[in-house]
């Protein structure tokens, strides 16, 4: 089976921007691929882009093996043409339509039968629980209720491609859980594809087969979830992914050591042909002592969060914020000195433009 | 700290205590101010009808002899100028929000600023730059305009009558028009229309099935408000009408009234008050059934735009032309003429005497120069003295009619109260006066007549104004959390101080804004003043009307162009303030 949407060198400028830098994507058929990263990396673009909403720069899009956009050959196929639904932020119902009218007119487009269309509404509204709330417009509707609505608007002409831009960010916390397990329901039953944006990792890492981490406009990493956690491929994705997110410590070479802040540390198997470079370091594997030693730097406490049993605790040192990961912990004063204790062989490290070396 | 202690809510030892809780007091302040401004003047012209004259005059108008002349003659131009003028508004007013809003036209924003600028020009203003460029000689060489002098031959249709009055009267309201529907063209978002095209639809079929039903309700409501604007409308049809003996409703009122046949100006001014109202009346119903789809919850998406490709500097230039013409022109044309030497000749041998000269007998029977008439300058004063009180007045009042609506918060009384101090903007300016000189002309019981004194004036623009004063206090309210107040009403605050300490510092932008809309509308309003008006007590744009009808038309254009710069510089004073008047020209 062809693979679900397909983007090769996909760029979108906006006069003044760069909103997509050269976009080579490929989401497989039945995937959960979500695109992840800051808010103004270009996600929405992404994904409008890939709707058809908007016209590429350059590049071609495929869609379950057909062109659907192609620069290069003039080619753009209408939104309308390209069997996907999409699921805005803001829901974008239709005001003036009740919900029965909302779900049922994109049907009637698309040209089906009064029968068939009766029988999708009343699959797809058991199906989101919004069956007694078929008579009622979109205003007299919970935010929850509306987010419902406007997912089962998008599934009732059965894509075979859904995108979402973080449907869930204007639902409160509880029904954001709730609502991550039903999407994840529904893509089980409706055996469709689906492309899913948000700048929540948490959402990312229980949802998604596919994360595909976003920053100005390229994709900084394309890989499954444990992946992108323990194999980070930028010094970005390093510094985004995790929580809280992996130290990155900026080493300068010093000799055989390396300058960290103010003091040379000894690492091993670190890159000797790079003047500086950034080292990840997992909060659970820095260590706090009360004496100097071997590769111990000297820090002051800043603030100790609780973690289930054991504690994040950040620090401020000569080379920026430090986060630790303990067992045990002992109540300080803020501001009160002590030592980290840096692992022989960092996590990972990139170059100085955030390319992974080791 | 004792009064406070009172009115913090703590029970007196007396009844009378009760009428000094706070919510008690204020709700019976809002019901007393409301009944006095708006209830008993608008009952008082009930009452003259059902007095002893009442009947003979209500026959004599729909049945009598004069009931052609009096009422259906005027009865049909009003209705023909409203329709045509609420069309056209609908029209033009939504073709140029959609440029601006929906598409990429170059010099939108510039055509947005201008779109809303003729609001702010007064009718009478634009109907007196009508006769400098399209009058003739019908009434003397006085009333030639630019064209008759350049040459042409100026068609009768043309110069005065219904056509000039109407078209003067879209010049003027298709700027609500803009301003409304631009609002609800901005609350289509972008993803509304995108999830449309992904289902499949056409551009037309988005058009038809999304985008005009959500903003068909404020089509109607701007499409209601300028058509009772126009039926309202005294001086247009004053200006441009009369002298050739066309009427309308208002100005067959004004003359029963002004020829001392008052119930019969009533009886008229009733059936205004029915034509204009029914249709507002009509329009807000509407709007209630049409609300249920104006407030979408949600993150608004952000907006595309149309791209009009070849179109896009045809569009540009004809929007351009319609707010140069509705703005610029009629302003300059104002300068001119009260710049030219005789009426007749314009651009030729500028002078300043209609502004600064001496008296000279040989010119306009001796008058001196505006800025030098001591009875125009006393206007002046008077004008702004009745302005700013009014102002002042009309907050005050909607201060303690909003203060009593939120305490009573979702309850019948805020209903009530909402309801009875909107319902000014049913009646049109004229019957206002009327009211007020029915009810408040004659002495009442101990209390002596107000009539020829500021107070009638002002208490009749409190009441018109209401409306207005009212919304400013309720915007001005949004932008304080109601537990800022709470919270003081805890501390033991009393309604005043609550007032003072908390709700006017916050609130002062919008309550600013609120006093220059108020002021203004004072300033440049002729169809509420022109019955209580007296000659001691001068108003800018009566003397401007009566130089007008008296063939001083230097004069008249002089004053008109002070009332222009004042209305529009503390519109634009105002809009500074109140800021966010357009936020789609700011994206
Ligand atoms: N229609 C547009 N016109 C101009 N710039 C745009 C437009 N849409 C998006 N952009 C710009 O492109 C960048 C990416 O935007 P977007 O895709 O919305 O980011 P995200 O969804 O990741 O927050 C942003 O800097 C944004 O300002
Ligand atoms: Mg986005």
């Amino acid at each position: 089976m062809p693979p679900a949407i397909e983007l090769s060198g996909v760029t979108k400028r906006f006069s003044d921007q760069v909103a997509l830098d050269g976009i080579d994507l490929t989401v497989d058929h039945g995937a959960f691929c979500v695109l992840l990263g800051p808010s103004g990396c270009g996600k929405s673009t992404l994904l409008r882009t890939a709707a058809g909403l908007e016209n590429p720069t350059s590049g071609a899009i495929r869609i379950a093996g057909k062109l659907v956009a192609d620069v290069a050959r003039g080619l753009h196929v209408a939104p309308g043409a390209r069997d996907l639904g999409m699921v805005f932020q803001s829901y974008a119902l239709w005001p003036h339509k009740t919900v029965r009218e909302n779900i049922t007119w994109p049907l009637r487009i698309a040209g089906l039968a009064e029968a068939e269309r009766k029988s999708r509404l009343i699959e797809v509204a058991e199906m989101l629980n919004i069956t007694p709330y078929l008579a009622r417009y979109p205003s007299e509707l919970s935010g929850g209720q509306q987010q419902r609505v406007a997912i089962a608007r998008a599934i009732a002409p059965r894509p075979s491609l859904l995108l979402f831009d973080e449907p869930l960010s204007n639902l409160d916390a509880r029904l954001r859980v709730e609502m991550r397990t039903e999407l994840l329901t529904l893509h089980r039953q409706t055996d469709s594809t689906i492309v899913y944006v948000t700048h929540d990792q948490v959402e990312a890492m229980t949802m998604a087969t596919q994360i595909v981490v976003m920053n100005e406009g390229r994709i900084e990493q394309d890989a499954a979830t444990a992946t992108l956690l323990s194999e980070p491929q930028t010094a970005f994705v390093a510094g985004f992914v995790g929580n809280p997110p992996a130290n990155l410590l900026t080493l300068r070479r010093n000799g055989t050591g390396w300058a960290l802040g103010a003091q040379t540390i000894a690492f091993h198997s670190l890159p000797l042909d790079h003047e500086t470079v950034r080292a990840m370091v997992r909060p659970a594997r820095i260590g706090l002592a009360k004496q100097p030693g071997e590769r111990r730097v000297a820090a002051r406490f800043v603030e100790a969060l609780p973690f289930g049993a054991q504690h994040f605790i950040q620090l401020e040192s000569d080379a920026g914020r430090i986060t630790a990961l303990v067992d045990d912990w002992q109540a300080r004063a803020y501001g009160s000195g002590l030592y980290v204790e840096l692992p022989a062989r960092p996590d990972a490290v990139f170059d100085s433009d955030g390319a992974r070396l080791t | 700290m004792a009064i406070d202690a009172k009115m913090g809510g703590r029970p007196l030892p007396f009844p009378v205590g009760r009428l000094l809780t706070p919510t008690f007091s204020v709700t019976t302040g809002a019901l007393v101010l409301i009944g006095l401004l708006v209830i008993v003047p608008l009952a008082g012209i009930a009452t003259a009808l059902a007095s002893a004259e009442g009947p003979d005059a209500i026959s004599d108008v729909f049945t009598g002899r004069i009931a052609r002349n009096m009422l259906w003659v005027p009865l049909t131009n009003t209705f023909t100028i409203g329709f045509v003028v609420a069309a056209s508004c609908v029209l033009l007013g939504g073709a140029v929000a959609w440029l601006v809003t929906m598409t990429d036209m170059p010099m939108r924003r510039t055509i947005g600023v201008l779109a809303a600028l003729p609001f702010m020009i007064p009718t009478f203003a634009v109907a007196l730059s009508w006769t400098v460029l399209f009058g003739d000689d019908r009434l003397g060489s006085a009333s030639m305009g630019l064209f008759a002098q350049l040459g042409f031959d100026m068609p009768a249709w043309l110069a005065w009558g219904g056509v000039p009055v109407t078209l003067v009267l879209i010049a003027h309201l298709y700027s609500i028009a803009y301003m409304m529907i631009a609002a609800a063209l901005v609350l289509v978002g972008r993803d509304m229309t995108a999830a449309a095209e992904i289902a499949g639809a056409s551009r037309a079929q988005i058009l038809r099935s999304i985008v005009f039903p959500v903003v068909t309700p404020t089509i109607i409501a701007a499409g209601a408000l300028c058509f009772a604007e126009a039926v309202s409308s005294f001086s247009a049809p004053a200006i441009l009408g009369l002298p050739v003996r066309f009427h309308t409703l208002a100005t067959r009122a004004y003359g029963a009234i002004e020829t001392g046949t008052p119930e019969r100006g009533y009886v008229l001014i009733a059936v205004m008050i029915v034509v204009a109202g029914a249709f507002l009346a009509l329009s807000a119903f509407l709007q209630r059934r049409g609300q249920a789809f104006t407030t979408v919850t949600g993150k608004a998406g952000q907006r595309g735009r149309m791209t009009l490709g070849g179109w896009k500097w045809p569009f540009a230039l004809a929007a351009l032309a319609l707010v140069i013409t509705t703005t610029i022109v009629p302003a300059l044309a104002l300068l001119f003429s009260s710049l030219s030497p005789r009426t007749g000749a314009l651009f030729t041998d500028p002078t300043l005497h209609y502004w600064f000269g001496a008296s000279d007998p040989a010119i306009a029977q001796g008058q001196a120069g505006v800025l030098r008439n001591p009875q125009l300058l006393h206007a002046v004063w008077v004008t702004l003295g009745v302005g700013a009180m009014t102002g002042v007045a009309a907050l005050a009042c909607g201060l303690v009619i909003g203060s009593a609506i939120a305490r009573t918060k979702h309850g019948a009384m805020a209903q009530l109260l909402k309801q009875l101090s909107f319902l000014p903007l049913l009646v049109p300016g004229l019957a206002i006066g009327a009211a007020f000189i029915g009810f408040y002309g004659a002495p009442i019981g101990p209390l002596p007549s107000l009539y020829g004194t500021p107070a009638i004036l002002v208490l009749a623009g409190v009441a018109a104004t209401l409306p207005f004063a009212v919304q400013a206090v309720a915007s001005a309210r949004a932008q304080i959390a109601p537990d800022l107040e709470e919270s003081a009403r805890i501390a033991g605050a009393g309604p005043l101080r609550i007032l003072g300490a908390i709700t006017v510092p916050l609130a002062a932008g919008k309550l600013i804004a609120g006093f220059v809309l108020v002021f203004v509308k004072m300033v440049r309003d002729l169809d509420l003043v022109i019955l209580l008006y007296t000659p001691q007590l001068p108003l800018l744009t009566v003397l401007a009307f009566r130089y007008a009808s008296d063939g001083f038309a230097q004069f008249a254009h002089a004053i008109a162009v002070i009332i222009l710069l004042v209305s529009v510089g503390a519109h634009l004073l105002a809009s500074g303030f109140g800021r966010a008047s357009q936020p789609w020209l700011h994206d």
